[in-house]
Protein backbone atom coordinates (compact mmCIF):
# COMPACT_ATOMS: atom_id res chain seq x y z
CA UNK A 1 0.00 0.00 0.00
CA UNK A 2 1.12 3.54 -0.96
CA UNK A 3 1.64 6.55 1.33
CA UNK A 4 -1.30 8.00 0.16
CA UNK A 5 -3.72 4.95 -0.03
CA UNK A 6 -2.53 4.65 3.72
CA UNK A 7 -3.54 7.85 4.81
CA UNK A 8 -7.15 7.79 2.74
CA UNK A 9 -7.36 5.11 4.43
CA UNK A 10 -6.99 6.51 7.80
CA UNK A 11 -9.41 9.64 7.04
CA UNK A 12 -11.86 7.12 6.60
CA UNK A 13 -11.84 5.62 9.69
CA UNK A 14 -11.94 8.83 11.74
CA UNK A 15 -14.55 9.74 9.37
CA UNK A 16 -16.84 6.49 10.51
CA UNK A 17 -15.55 7.17 14.29
CA UNK A 18 -16.70 10.34 13.84
CA UNK A 19 -19.86 9.50 13.35
CA UNK A 20 -19.62 6.92 15.89
CA UNK A 21 -19.43 9.86 17.96
CA UNK A 22 -21.74 11.96 16.68
CA UNK A 23 -24.92 8.62 16.98
CA UNK A 24 -23.23 8.84 20.65
CA UNK A 25 -23.38 12.46 21.55
CA UNK A 26 -27.08 12.38 20.26
CA UNK A 27 -28.22 9.02 21.20
CA UNK A 28 -30.64 10.60 24.01
CA UNK A 29 -32.17 12.67 21.41
CA UNK A 30 -32.59 9.59 19.00
CA UNK A 31 -34.19 7.41 21.92
CA UNK A 32 -36.53 10.58 21.83
CA UNK A 33 -38.02 10.76 19.07
CA UNK A 34 -37.84 6.48 18.43
CA UNK A 35 -39.34 6.32 21.67
CA UNK A 36 -42.42 8.50 20.73
CA UNK A 37 -43.71 5.80 17.89
CA UNK A 38 -43.56 3.12 20.65
CA UNK A 39 -46.57 1.20 21.81
CA UNK A 40 -47.50 0.97 25.27
CA UNK A 41 -46.61 -2.60 25.59
CA UNK A 42 -43.36 -2.09 23.63
CA UNK A 43 -41.99 0.85 26.03
CA UNK A 44 -42.46 -1.88 28.58
CA UNK A 45 -40.90 -4.49 26.88
CA UNK A 46 -37.81 -6.67 28.40
CA UNK A 47 -35.16 -5.88 27.57
CA UNK A 48 -35.93 -2.37 26.32
CA UNK A 49 -35.47 -1.52 22.68
CA UNK A 50 -34.48 1.66 20.80
CA UNK A 51 -36.08 1.12 17.74
CA UNK A 52 -39.86 1.00 17.25
CA UNK A 53 -41.88 -1.58 15.45
CA UNK A 54 -43.16 0.83 13.40
CA UNK A 55 -43.09 4.45 12.58
CA UNK A 56 -46.84 4.74 11.72
CA UNK A 57 -47.92 4.38 15.14
CA UNK A 58 -48.83 8.33 15.28
CA UNK A 59 -51.02 7.38 18.26
CA UNK A 60 -48.91 9.06 20.81
CA UNK A 61 -48.49 12.43 18.76
CA UNK A 62 -52.39 12.59 18.74
CA UNK A 63 -52.44 12.41 22.76
CA UNK A 64 -50.09 15.01 23.16
CA UNK A 65 -52.50 17.17 21.44
CA UNK A 66 -55.24 15.66 22.65
CA UNK A 67 -54.34 15.58 26.38
CA UNK A 68 -53.11 18.93 26.36
CA UNK A 69 -53.51 21.93 23.73
CA UNK A 70 -50.64 21.79 22.18
CA UNK A 71 -51.70 24.14 19.32
CA UNK A 72 -52.19 27.15 21.19
CA UNK A 73 -48.94 26.31 23.57
CA UNK A 74 -47.23 26.48 19.95
CA UNK A 75 -49.06 29.86 19.00
CA UNK A 76 -47.68 31.23 22.41
CA UNK A 77 -44.33 30.05 22.08
CA UNK A 78 -44.10 31.62 18.25
CA UNK A 79 -45.79 34.74 19.59
CA UNK A 80 -43.06 35.70 22.35
CA UNK A 81 -40.21 34.16 20.62
CA UNK A 82 -40.77 36.19 17.44
CA UNK A 83 -41.67 39.30 19.65
CA UNK A 84 -38.71 38.70 21.95
CA UNK A 85 -36.55 38.55 19.33
CA UNK A 86 -37.76 41.81 17.13
CA UNK A 87 -37.99 44.11 19.89
CA UNK A 88 -34.73 42.95 21.56
CA UNK A 89 -32.90 43.82 18.06
CA UNK A 90 -34.43 46.93 17.75
CA UNK A 91 -33.30 48.31 21.12
CA UNK A 92 -29.87 46.79 20.36
CA UNK A 93 -29.78 48.31 17.14
CA UNK A 94 -30.77 52.06 18.04
CA UNK A 95 -28.42 51.72 21.01
CA UNK A 96 -25.83 50.44 18.65
CA UNK A 97 -26.45 53.66 15.63
CA UNK A 98 -25.88 55.99 18.71
CA UNK A 99 -22.57 54.51 19.78
CA UNK A 100 -20.92 53.74 16.70
CA UNK A 101 -22.19 57.00 14.85
CA UNK A 102 -22.29 60.01 17.60
CA UNK A 103 -20.11 61.14 19.92
CA UNK A 104 -21.85 62.67 23.54
CA UNK A 105 -21.00 63.20 27.10
CA UNK A 106 -20.97 59.65 29.26
CA UNK A 107 -20.44 57.55 26.19
CA UNK A 108 -18.03 55.22 27.89
CA UNK A 109 -19.98 54.70 31.11
CA UNK A 110 -23.47 53.97 29.58
CA UNK A 111 -21.43 52.01 27.05
CA UNK A 112 -20.10 49.79 30.12
CA UNK A 113 -23.75 50.30 31.92
CA UNK A 114 -25.29 48.67 29.29
CA UNK A 115 -22.76 45.61 28.87
CA UNK A 116 -22.69 45.79 32.62
CA UNK A 117 -26.06 43.93 32.69
CA UNK A 118 -24.23 40.64 31.36
CA UNK A 119 -22.76 40.55 34.98
CA UNK A 120 -26.29 39.95 36.58
CA UNK A 121 -27.44 36.79 35.58
CA UNK A 122 -31.02 36.44 35.23
CA UNK A 123 -32.28 33.41 37.34
CA UNK A 124 -30.83 35.39 40.34
CA UNK A 125 -32.98 38.02 39.51
CA UNK A 126 -36.16 36.31 38.83
CA UNK A 127 -38.34 36.51 41.84
CA UNK A 128 -37.36 40.64 41.79
CA UNK A 129 -38.20 40.73 38.16
CA UNK A 130 -41.63 38.78 39.11
CA UNK A 131 -42.66 41.34 41.81
CA UNK A 132 -42.28 44.16 39.12
CA UNK A 133 -43.90 42.37 36.35
CA UNK A 134 -47.13 41.38 38.69
CA UNK A 135 -46.96 44.78 40.14
CA UNK A 136 -47.35 46.16 35.94
CA UNK A 137 -50.37 43.88 35.89
CA UNK A 138 -48.30 41.75 33.19
CA UNK A 139 -48.79 38.28 34.73
CA UNK A 140 -49.95 35.91 32.09
CA UNK A 141 -49.68 38.05 29.16
CA UNK A 142 -47.31 37.79 26.28
CA UNK A 143 -45.83 40.73 26.87
CA UNK A 144 -45.04 39.82 30.62
CA UNK A 145 -43.03 36.78 29.49
CA UNK A 146 -41.44 38.59 27.04
CA UNK A 147 -40.21 42.12 28.57
CA UNK A 148 -37.63 40.72 31.01
CA UNK A 149 -35.77 39.77 27.86
CA UNK A 150 -35.25 42.63 25.54
CA UNK A 151 -32.37 43.84 26.84
CA UNK A 152 -29.96 42.31 24.46
CA UNK A 153 -26.59 43.65 25.39
CA UNK A 154 -24.47 40.80 23.65
CA UNK A 155 -26.56 41.53 20.42
CA UNK A 156 -25.84 45.66 20.74
CA UNK A 157 -21.79 45.12 21.40
CA UNK A 158 -21.92 42.71 17.79
CA UNK A 159 -24.21 45.23 16.06
CA UNK A 160 -21.80 47.92 17.12
CA UNK A 161 -18.85 46.22 15.77
CA UNK A 162 -20.84 45.54 12.85
CA UNK A 163 -22.26 49.19 12.19
CA UNK A 164 -18.56 50.81 12.90
CA UNK A 165 -17.23 48.91 10.15
CA UNK A 166 -19.83 50.57 8.05
CA UNK A 167 -17.69 53.39 6.77
CA UNK A 168 -18.27 57.47 7.75
CA UNK A 169 -19.00 58.58 4.11
CA UNK A 170 -22.08 56.09 3.78
CA UNK A 171 -23.54 58.27 6.51
CA UNK A 172 -22.76 61.40 5.31
CA UNK A 173 -24.05 61.42 1.80
CA UNK A 174 -27.01 59.99 2.99
CA UNK A 175 -27.30 62.92 5.21
CA UNK A 176 -26.20 65.16 2.69
CA UNK A 177 -29.54 64.22 0.60
CA UNK A 178 -31.54 65.07 3.40
CA UNK A 179 -32.30 61.20 5.04
CA UNK A 180 -33.03 61.45 8.36
CA UNK A 181 -31.54 58.88 11.29
CA UNK A 182 -34.51 56.42 11.22
CA UNK A 183 -34.75 56.27 7.40
CA UNK A 184 -30.77 55.92 7.62
CA UNK A 185 -31.44 52.68 9.85
CA UNK A 186 -34.36 51.07 8.19
CA UNK A 187 -33.23 51.75 4.79
CA UNK A 188 -29.05 51.68 4.88
CA UNK A 189 -28.06 50.46 7.77
CA UNK A 190 -30.03 47.43 8.44
CA UNK A 191 -30.08 45.93 5.19
CA UNK A 192 -26.29 46.31 5.53
CA UNK A 193 -26.38 44.00 8.21
CA UNK A 194 -29.09 41.71 7.23
CA UNK A 195 -26.69 38.24 7.73
CA UNK A 196 -25.59 39.59 11.02
CA UNK A 197 -28.96 40.26 12.08
CA UNK A 198 -30.18 36.88 10.77
CA UNK A 199 -28.21 34.91 13.13
CA UNK A 200 -28.83 36.88 16.16
CA UNK A 201 -32.03 36.70 15.49
CA UNK A 202 -31.94 33.11 15.03
CA UNK A 203 -30.30 32.95 18.07
CA UNK A 204 -32.63 34.73 19.91
CA UNK A 205 -35.35 33.06 18.60
CA UNK A 206 -34.33 29.51 19.63
CA UNK A 207 -33.03 30.88 23.16
CA UNK A 208 -36.17 32.24 23.67
CA UNK A 209 -38.50 29.50 22.25
CA UNK A 210 -36.63 27.01 24.80
CA UNK A 211 -37.00 28.96 27.80
CA UNK A 212 -38.55 27.67 30.72
CA UNK A 213 -38.13 28.95 34.64
CA UNK A 214 -39.34 32.31 33.67
CA UNK A 215 -42.92 31.67 31.36
CA UNK A 216 -43.33 29.01 34.52
CA UNK A 217 -43.23 31.68 36.69
CA UNK A 218 -45.49 34.27 35.05
CA UNK A 219 -47.82 32.29 33.89
CA UNK A 220 -50.65 30.83 35.56
CA UNK A 221 -53.60 29.77 32.85
CA UNK A 222 -53.24 27.06 30.44
CA UNK A 223 -54.21 29.18 27.89
CA UNK A 224 -50.75 31.45 28.17
CA UNK A 225 -48.45 28.34 28.72
CA UNK A 226 -45.25 27.92 26.17
CA UNK A 227 -44.24 24.72 25.03
CA UNK A 228 -41.45 24.09 27.09
CA UNK A 229 -43.73 24.88 30.26
CA UNK A 230 -46.63 22.90 28.42
CA UNK A 231 -44.64 19.67 27.73
CA UNK A 232 -43.74 19.18 31.44
CA UNK A 233 -47.33 19.70 32.36
CA UNK A 234 -47.78 16.31 30.49
CA UNK A 235 -45.96 14.25 33.14
CA UNK A 236 -48.30 14.86 35.84
CA UNK A 237 -51.36 14.68 34.14
CA UNK A 238 -53.42 11.18 34.94
CA UNK A 239 -53.06 8.59 32.63
CA UNK A 240 -50.03 9.92 30.34
CA UNK A 241 -47.09 7.83 29.81
CA UNK A 242 -43.68 7.43 28.79
CA UNK A 243 -44.61 7.32 25.27
CA UNK A 244 -46.70 10.35 25.36
CA UNK A 245 -44.18 12.41 27.32
CA UNK A 246 -41.13 11.59 24.76
CA UNK A 247 -43.67 12.31 22.05
CA UNK A 248 -44.35 15.82 23.69
CA UNK A 249 -40.42 16.41 23.60
CA UNK A 250 -40.33 15.61 20.55
CA UNK A 251 -42.65 18.22 18.83
CA UNK A 252 -40.80 21.05 21.10
CA UNK A 253 -37.87 20.43 19.91
CA UNK A 254 -38.66 20.24 15.99
CA UNK A 255 -39.04 24.23 15.75
CA UNK A 256 -35.35 24.95 16.99
CA UNK A 257 -33.57 21.80 15.37
CA UNK A 258 -34.96 22.87 11.84
CA UNK A 259 -34.12 26.52 12.03
CA UNK A 260 -30.61 25.21 13.35
CA UNK A 261 -30.47 22.72 10.70
CA UNK A 262 -31.60 25.53 8.32
CA UNK A 263 -28.55 28.00 9.38
CA UNK A 264 -25.82 26.22 10.18
CA UNK A 265 -23.70 26.95 7.39
CA UNK A 266 -24.09 31.19 8.33
CA UNK A 267 -24.02 30.32 11.81
CA UNK A 268 -20.63 28.69 11.97
CA UNK A 269 -19.43 31.35 9.72
CA UNK A 270 -20.30 33.99 11.81
CA UNK A 271 -18.59 32.12 14.55
CA UNK A 272 -15.12 32.38 12.52
CA UNK A 273 -15.76 35.58 12.22
CA UNK A 274 -16.01 35.71 15.82
CA UNK A 275 -19.29 37.14 16.25
CA UNK A 276 -21.11 34.94 18.48
CA UNK A 277 -18.36 34.84 20.87
CA UNK A 278 -18.73 38.03 22.52
CA UNK B 1 -30.66 85.92 9.19
CA UNK B 2 -31.88 85.75 12.56
CA UNK B 3 -34.79 82.89 11.87
CA UNK B 4 -32.05 80.88 10.32
CA UNK B 5 -29.71 80.95 13.21
CA UNK B 6 -32.33 80.22 15.54
CA UNK B 7 -33.16 77.13 14.44
CA UNK B 8 -29.51 76.27 13.65
CA UNK B 9 -29.28 76.92 17.57
CA UNK B 10 -32.31 74.44 18.02
CA UNK B 11 -30.76 71.92 15.74
CA UNK B 12 -27.58 72.23 17.86
CA UNK B 13 -29.14 71.13 21.25
CA UNK B 14 -31.63 68.33 19.12
CA UNK B 15 -27.99 66.95 17.77
CA UNK B 16 -26.58 66.83 21.17
CA UNK B 17 -30.23 64.66 22.29
CA UNK B 18 -30.47 62.67 19.94
CA UNK B 19 -27.67 59.72 20.63
CA UNK B 20 -29.10 59.62 24.44
CA UNK B 21 -33.21 58.93 22.32
CA UNK B 22 -31.77 55.87 20.81
CA UNK B 23 -30.56 54.96 23.58
CA UNK B 24 -33.71 55.45 25.93
CA UNK B 25 -35.52 52.10 24.86
CA UNK B 26 -32.31 50.22 25.92
CA UNK B 27 -31.75 52.00 29.47
CA UNK B 28 -35.26 51.92 30.20
CA UNK B 29 -35.21 48.14 30.03
CA UNK B 30 -31.33 47.74 31.46
CA UNK B 31 -32.81 49.80 34.70
CA UNK B 32 -35.96 48.40 35.28
CA UNK B 33 -35.39 44.85 34.39
CA UNK B 34 -31.84 44.01 35.29
CA UNK B 35 -30.50 47.13 37.71
CA UNK B 36 -33.36 48.19 39.57
CA UNK B 37 -34.33 44.60 41.01
CA UNK B 38 -30.90 43.76 41.40
CA UNK B 39 -30.75 46.99 44.19
CA UNK B 40 -34.42 45.43 45.15
CA UNK B 41 -33.06 42.40 45.69
CA UNK B 42 -30.11 43.70 47.60
CA UNK B 43 -32.94 45.73 49.56
CA UNK B 44 -34.71 43.14 50.48
CA UNK B 45 -31.94 40.70 51.79
CA UNK B 46 -31.15 43.53 54.64
CA UNK B 47 -35.23 43.88 55.06
CA UNK B 48 -38.42 42.72 56.51
CA UNK B 49 -40.46 41.56 54.09
CA UNK B 50 -44.70 40.93 53.57
CA UNK B 51 -45.76 38.09 51.12
CA UNK B 52 -47.19 41.08 48.41
CA UNK B 53 -43.30 42.45 48.59
CA UNK B 54 -43.27 45.54 50.35
CA UNK B 55 -40.82 46.36 52.55
CA UNK B 56 -41.69 46.98 56.23
CA UNK B 57 -38.40 47.50 58.16
CA UNK B 58 -34.81 47.19 58.34
CA UNK B 59 -33.49 43.73 59.62
CA UNK B 60 -30.03 44.00 58.84
CA UNK B 61 -28.28 40.50 58.88
CA UNK B 62 -31.03 38.85 60.15
CA UNK B 63 -32.04 37.14 57.21
CA UNK B 64 -28.50 36.28 56.49
CA UNK B 65 -28.37 34.53 60.50
CA UNK B 66 -31.30 32.90 59.60
CA UNK B 67 -30.62 31.20 56.20
CA UNK B 68 -27.08 30.24 57.26
CA UNK B 69 -28.62 28.62 60.66
CA UNK B 70 -31.23 26.52 58.40
CA UNK B 71 -29.50 22.87 57.37
CA UNK B 72 -31.05 23.09 53.70
CA UNK B 73 -29.24 26.14 53.05
CA UNK B 74 -25.86 24.12 53.99
CA UNK B 75 -27.18 21.67 51.58
CA UNK B 76 -27.80 23.55 48.48
CA UNK B 77 -24.12 25.57 48.89
CA UNK B 78 -22.47 22.01 48.79
CA UNK B 79 -24.71 20.99 46.06
CA UNK B 80 -24.47 24.12 43.86
CA UNK B 81 -20.73 24.02 44.31
CA UNK B 82 -20.43 20.02 43.30
CA UNK B 83 -22.35 20.13 40.61
CA UNK B 84 -20.13 23.47 39.18
CA UNK B 85 -16.76 21.84 39.73
CA UNK B 86 -17.45 18.59 38.28
CA UNK B 87 -19.63 19.86 35.54
CA UNK B 88 -17.20 22.88 34.19
CA UNK B 89 -14.17 20.75 33.83
CA UNK B 90 -15.88 17.58 32.31
CA UNK B 91 -17.80 19.67 29.98
CA UNK B 92 -14.15 21.63 28.90
CA UNK B 93 -12.40 17.81 28.52
CA UNK B 94 -15.91 16.73 26.20
CA UNK B 95 -15.77 19.54 24.10
CA UNK B 96 -12.44 19.93 23.53
CA UNK B 97 -12.16 16.85 22.50
CA UNK B 98 -14.71 16.75 20.40
CA UNK B 99 -13.69 19.63 18.62
CA UNK B 100 -10.10 18.62 18.60
CA UNK B 101 -10.75 15.52 16.95
CA UNK B 102 -13.14 17.14 14.10
CA UNK B 103 -11.17 20.60 13.39
CA UNK B 104 -9.36 19.15 10.34
CA UNK B 105 -12.05 18.51 7.35
CA UNK B 106 -12.75 15.17 6.18
CA UNK B 107 -15.52 14.06 4.02
CA UNK B 108 -18.39 13.29 6.08
CA UNK B 109 -17.66 16.19 8.66
CA UNK B 110 -20.60 18.22 7.85
CA UNK B 111 -22.17 14.97 9.13
CA UNK B 112 -20.56 14.89 12.53
CA UNK B 113 -19.96 18.44 13.42
CA UNK B 114 -23.75 19.09 13.14
CA UNK B 115 -24.70 16.14 15.34
CA UNK B 116 -21.86 17.61 18.02
CA UNK B 117 -23.45 21.11 18.09
CA UNK B 118 -26.99 20.09 17.39
CA UNK B 119 -27.79 19.96 21.55
CA UNK B 120 -27.31 23.80 21.73
CA UNK B 121 -30.89 23.72 19.78
CA UNK B 122 -32.82 21.11 22.38
CA UNK B 123 -34.31 22.63 25.16
CA UNK B 124 -33.79 22.37 28.71
CA UNK B 125 -37.15 20.84 29.25
CA UNK B 126 -37.41 18.54 26.03
CA UNK B 127 -34.02 16.52 27.00
CA UNK B 128 -35.14 16.54 30.66
CA UNK B 129 -38.17 14.80 30.28
CA UNK B 130 -36.19 12.39 27.90
CA UNK B 131 -33.16 12.13 30.19
CA UNK B 132 -36.23 11.22 32.77
CA UNK B 133 -37.47 8.50 30.59
CA UNK B 134 -34.09 7.09 29.63
CA UNK B 135 -33.05 7.14 33.22
CA UNK B 136 -36.02 5.52 34.54
CA UNK B 137 -35.17 2.44 36.47
CA UNK B 138 -37.54 -0.10 34.99
CA UNK B 139 -38.17 0.94 31.94
CA UNK B 140 -34.65 3.22 30.63
CA UNK B 141 -32.60 1.97 28.00
CA UNK B 142 -29.28 3.33 30.35
CA UNK B 143 -29.24 0.45 32.97
CA UNK B 144 -30.15 -2.13 30.66
CA UNK B 145 -27.49 -1.32 28.23
CA UNK B 146 -25.00 -0.72 31.32
CA UNK B 147 -26.40 -3.66 33.26
CA UNK B 148 -26.97 -1.75 35.82
CA UNK B 149 -30.10 -1.79 38.56
CA UNK B 150 -29.87 1.81 39.91
CA UNK B 151 -32.58 4.53 40.24
CA UNK B 152 -30.94 7.21 39.25
CA UNK B 153 -33.32 10.60 40.09
CA UNK B 154 -34.92 8.40 43.07
CA UNK B 155 -31.91 7.37 45.11
CA UNK B 156 -30.20 10.28 47.06
CA UNK B 157 -27.02 8.62 46.46
CA UNK B 158 -27.39 8.96 42.23
CA UNK B 159 -29.60 11.71 42.09
CA UNK B 160 -26.97 14.42 41.35
CA UNK B 161 -25.22 12.41 38.82
CA UNK B 162 -28.11 12.07 36.62
CA UNK B 163 -28.42 15.90 36.77
CA UNK B 164 -24.72 16.00 36.35
CA UNK B 165 -25.03 13.78 33.36
CA UNK B 166 -28.05 16.10 31.70
CA UNK B 167 -26.10 19.31 32.20
CA UNK B 168 -22.67 18.16 31.24
CA UNK B 169 -24.74 17.03 27.75
CA UNK B 170 -27.13 20.17 27.83
CA UNK B 171 -23.44 22.02 27.49
CA UNK B 172 -21.89 20.17 24.81
CA UNK B 173 -23.26 21.97 21.20
CA UNK B 174 -22.06 25.43 22.12
CA UNK B 175 -18.69 25.12 23.77
CA UNK B 176 -18.19 22.67 20.96
CA UNK B 177 -18.75 25.28 18.17
CA UNK B 178 -16.79 28.06 19.95
CA UNK B 179 -13.68 24.95 20.15
CA UNK B 180 -14.22 24.20 16.83
CA UNK B 181 -13.87 27.49 15.11
CA UNK B 182 -11.35 28.62 18.12
CA UNK B 183 -9.35 25.33 16.49
CA UNK B 184 -9.57 26.22 12.91
CA UNK B 185 -8.57 30.12 13.65
CA UNK B 186 -5.26 28.91 14.12
CA UNK B 187 -2.98 29.39 11.12
CA UNK B 188 -2.99 26.32 8.84
CA UNK B 189 1.23 27.27 8.31
CA UNK B 190 2.18 27.30 12.48
CA UNK B 191 0.66 23.32 12.15
CA UNK B 192 2.64 22.43 9.41
CA UNK B 193 6.15 23.78 10.12
CA UNK B 194 5.73 22.21 13.70
CA UNK B 195 4.87 18.90 12.00
CA UNK B 196 7.92 18.86 9.43
CA UNK B 197 10.13 19.21 12.93
CA UNK B 198 8.20 15.92 13.76
CA UNK B 199 5.89 17.07 16.46
CA UNK B 200 3.03 14.48 17.19
CA UNK B 201 -0.34 15.02 16.61
CA UNK B 202 -0.26 15.12 20.98
CA UNK B 203 2.83 17.48 21.01
CA UNK B 204 1.04 20.05 18.75
CA UNK B 205 -2.22 20.07 21.32
CA UNK B 206 -0.43 20.48 24.44
CA UNK B 207 2.14 22.80 23.03
CA UNK B 208 0.88 25.16 20.43
CA UNK B 209 -2.79 24.73 20.15
CA UNK B 210 -4.06 24.64 23.35
CA UNK B 211 -2.14 27.69 24.54
CA UNK B 212 -3.53 29.32 21.29
CA UNK B 213 -7.14 28.77 22.47
CA UNK B 214 -6.59 29.73 25.77
CA UNK B 215 -8.86 32.84 25.61
CA UNK B 216 -11.44 30.45 24.09
CA UNK B 217 -10.90 28.27 27.32
CA UNK B 218 -11.42 31.08 29.94
CA UNK B 219 -14.92 32.66 27.90
CA UNK B 220 -15.97 28.49 28.09
CA UNK B 221 -14.70 28.32 31.59
CA UNK B 222 -16.40 31.42 32.57
CA UNK B 223 -20.09 31.06 31.16
CA UNK B 224 -20.00 27.60 32.27
CA UNK B 225 -19.60 28.02 35.59
CA UNK B 226 -22.35 31.03 35.77
CA UNK B 227 -24.65 28.19 34.06
CA UNK B 228 -23.52 25.61 36.58
CA UNK B 229 -23.64 27.93 39.83
CA UNK B 230 -27.73 28.66 38.20
CA UNK B 231 -28.60 25.31 37.63
CA UNK B 232 -32.83 25.13 38.46
CA UNK B 233 -34.43 23.56 35.86
CA UNK B 234 -33.62 20.13 35.61
CA UNK B 235 -33.95 19.91 39.69
CA UNK B 236 -37.22 21.67 39.56
CA UNK B 237 -38.71 19.34 36.28
CA UNK B 238 -37.05 15.98 37.79
CA UNK B 239 -36.71 15.56 41.21
CA UNK B 240 -38.15 18.48 43.13
CA UNK B 241 -34.54 18.97 45.35
CA UNK B 242 -35.02 15.63 46.29
CA UNK B 243 -34.63 12.66 47.56
CA UNK B 244 -33.61 13.92 50.69
CA UNK B 245 -31.98 16.70 49.24
CA UNK B 246 -29.84 15.73 47.36
CA UNK B 247 -30.07 17.93 44.37
CA UNK B 248 -30.97 21.09 46.01
CA UNK B 249 -29.42 23.70 44.19
CA UNK B 250 -28.92 27.36 45.19
CA UNK B 251 -31.53 29.09 42.61
CA UNK B 252 -33.77 25.82 43.70
CA UNK B 253 -33.99 26.89 47.00
CA UNK B 254 -34.38 30.72 46.16
CA UNK B 255 -37.05 29.58 43.83
CA UNK B 256 -38.99 27.94 46.33
CA UNK B 257 -38.74 30.27 48.96
CA UNK B 258 -39.53 33.03 47.28
CA UNK B 259 -42.25 31.17 44.41
CA UNK B 260 -43.99 28.81 46.21
CA UNK B 261 -43.45 30.44 50.17
CA UNK B 262 -43.41 34.65 48.93
CA UNK B 263 -40.68 34.28 51.75
CA UNK B 264 -39.43 37.47 49.32
CA UNK B 265 -36.63 38.79 52.16
CA UNK B 266 -35.00 34.60 52.03
CA UNK B 267 -34.93 34.67 48.76
CA UNK B 268 -33.34 38.16 48.18
CA UNK B 269 -30.48 36.71 50.74
CA UNK B 270 -30.05 33.37 48.69
CA UNK B 271 -30.33 35.24 45.67
CA UNK B 272 -27.42 37.74 46.54
CA UNK B 273 -25.21 35.28 48.21
CA UNK B 274 -25.69 33.38 44.91
CA UNK B 275 -24.68 36.33 42.81
CA UNK B 276 -21.64 36.97 45.34
CA UNK B 277 -20.23 33.68 45.05
CA UNK B 278 -20.53 33.56 41.01
CA UNK B 279 -18.77 36.54 41.14
CA UNK B 280 -16.03 35.68 43.34
CA UNK B 281 -15.32 32.43 41.33
CA UNK B 282 -15.29 34.79 37.78
CA UNK B 283 -12.86 37.50 39.18
CA UNK B 284 -10.32 33.91 40.31
CA UNK B 285 -10.71 32.80 37.18
CA UNK B 286 -9.06 36.06 35.47
CA UNK B 287 -6.74 36.60 38.33
CA UNK B 288 -6.01 33.15 37.74
CA UNK B 289 -5.84 33.74 33.79
CA UNK B 290 -3.32 36.89 34.28
CA UNK B 291 -1.32 35.01 36.72
CA UNK B 292 -0.87 32.21 34.29
CA UNK B 293 0.37 34.61 31.28
CA UNK B 294 2.35 36.79 33.40
CA UNK B 295 4.54 34.03 34.42
CA UNK B 296 4.86 32.38 31.08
Amino acid sequence: MTKKTMRRALQALLDVVGVLLGCLVMFPVFYGILGAFKTPAEFISDPPTVLPQSFCNLQNFSTVFSQVPMLRYFLNSLITATLTSVVRLAVAALAAYAFSFFSFRGQGVLFFLILGTMMLPADTLLIANYQTVSHLGLLDTYLGICIVSFVGASQMFMLRQHFKAAPVSVREAAQIDGCGDIRFIVSILLPMSLPLLLILFVQSFVAQWNTYLWPLLVTNTTAMRTVQVGITMLTTIEGTNYETVLAGATVAMIPAALLFIGMRRSLTASLDDGALAG
Amino acid sequence: MRQAHVSGHRRGIWETLKPYLFLLPMLVLAAGFVYYPFLKTALQSVSTVNFRGDVTGFAGLENFRYLFSRREFGIAVRNTLKLMLINVPVTLFVTIFLAWFSHRRRPLSFLYETMFSLPMTVSMAAITLIFKVLLNPTVGYVNYALGLNVGWYTDRHTAMAGILMLTVWMGIGFNYLLFLSAFRGIPEDLIGSARLEGAGALRILFQLQLPLISPTILYVLCTNMIQAMMTSGPILILTQGGPSRSTTTLIYLMYTAGYRSSNYSLAAAVSLITFGMTLTFTVLLFMLEKRRVHYQ
